[in-house]
């Protein structure tokens, strides 16, 4: 079954101190992604930005599982990073807009492998100034896999709830005309509605602090209105 | 220490996690910290943090995971307590 699953995270709010004090990191990181940090890959980038990168590409695994097993709990050293790609030069990436999109694979990210038991997923992250965003899917082609970011004036959650919701459903439209909502499955994933029809597309929300983040996963098999 | 005791002291490690001042004065057994309380996911691990630091306890992986509900946490709290008393 297709999911999607997402995550953002603000690097404004990380507190590096505590970050990097091994009570915190060791509830986040397995033993051996605390060793891939010492790969000479990793020499440019912070120890905090290292831990909420992997941070992110396990919400965002558990959250592509969660619509399959809707009584997973969040473990992030359950879920594994087996290797991470960083592309020369992607450290000095520098993204300062209010808004970013993706609709496939016109540019590098951060990328690897990641497993859960024995099902394995791939993860694409961008890193900002401000953010570090992931998206993961089932197979290492993200040519179907449509994921944006966007800041927004206020953090409220209530707020962030309905920036989110907006952003997306602007983005679907592109896709599915007409009036689309969002609903919540009982088990807490976001659902698509047009009308009382269920639109099964995966969607995935998520926010932190001044940021909004979304990503649906398109599969151009599936029926459009369009 | 009583599970009352507790719940009251839990309200002040969760209430900088929390813009649901009024969800957190009222909380009960029940109450999940992400789904009633909107508590972003990623502070989990601090008031996991922050409670062993409260309790001078120390909550291993198996434990930290069952932390979604005020009672679980109250569990797992009175549990480590006791290994530690």
């Amino acid at each position: 079954m297709k999911s999607a699953g997402n995550d953002i995270v603000a690097l404004r709010l990380v507190d590096k101190q505590r970050t990097s004090q091994f009570r915190f990191y060791s509830k986040i990181l397995s033993a051996g992604e605390q060793g891939l940090y010492g790969q000479p890959q990793f020499a440019e980038m912070p120890f905090e930005k290292y831990v909420w990168l992997l941070w992110s590409v396990k919400e965002s695994t558990y959250k592509y599982l969660k619509r399959t097993i809707p009584n997973l709990v969040f473990s992030p050293t359950k879920i594994i990073i087996q290797h991470i790609e960083i592309p020369l030069g992607l450290l000095k990436n520098k993204f300062e807009g209010i808004q970013w999109e993706s609709t496939g694979c016109s540019e590098e990210f951060y990328s690897g492998m990641v497993i859960y038991g024995s099902h394995t997923f791939y993860f694409q992250s961008k890193i900002s100034k401000e953010w570090i965003a992931t998206v993961v899917n089932d197979n290492d082609n993200f040519e179907n896999v449509c994921w944006g970011i966007q800041s927004i004036d206020h953090s409220g959650y209530f707020h962030q709830s309905k920036e989110v919701r907006t952003l997306l459903l602007n983005t679907l439209n592109s896709f599915f005309p007409g009036d689309l909502r969002v609903e919540k499955s009982p088990v807490g994933y976001p659902v698509i509605f047009k009308d009382l029809e269920d639109l099964h597309i995966p969607v995935s929300l998520a926010h932190d602090d001044l940021f909004v983040a979304y990503s649906f996963n398109h599969d151009p098999l599936l029926p459009s209105t369009k | 220490m009583d599970r009352t005791t507790i719940l009251t002291e839990l309200k002040k490690v969760l209430a900088p996690y929390t813009e649901n001042k009024e969800m957190l004065d009222g909380i009960s057994e029940e109450t999940d910290l992400v789904k009633d309380l909107k508590i972003n996911s990623a502070n989990l691990v601090d008031i996991i943090i922050d409670a062993e630091s409260k309790y001078n306890i120390e909550i291993d992986l198996d434990s930290a995971e069952k932390m979604y509900k005020v009672g679980s946490c109250i569990d797992v709290i009175i549990d480590k307590m006791n290994l530690s008393a």
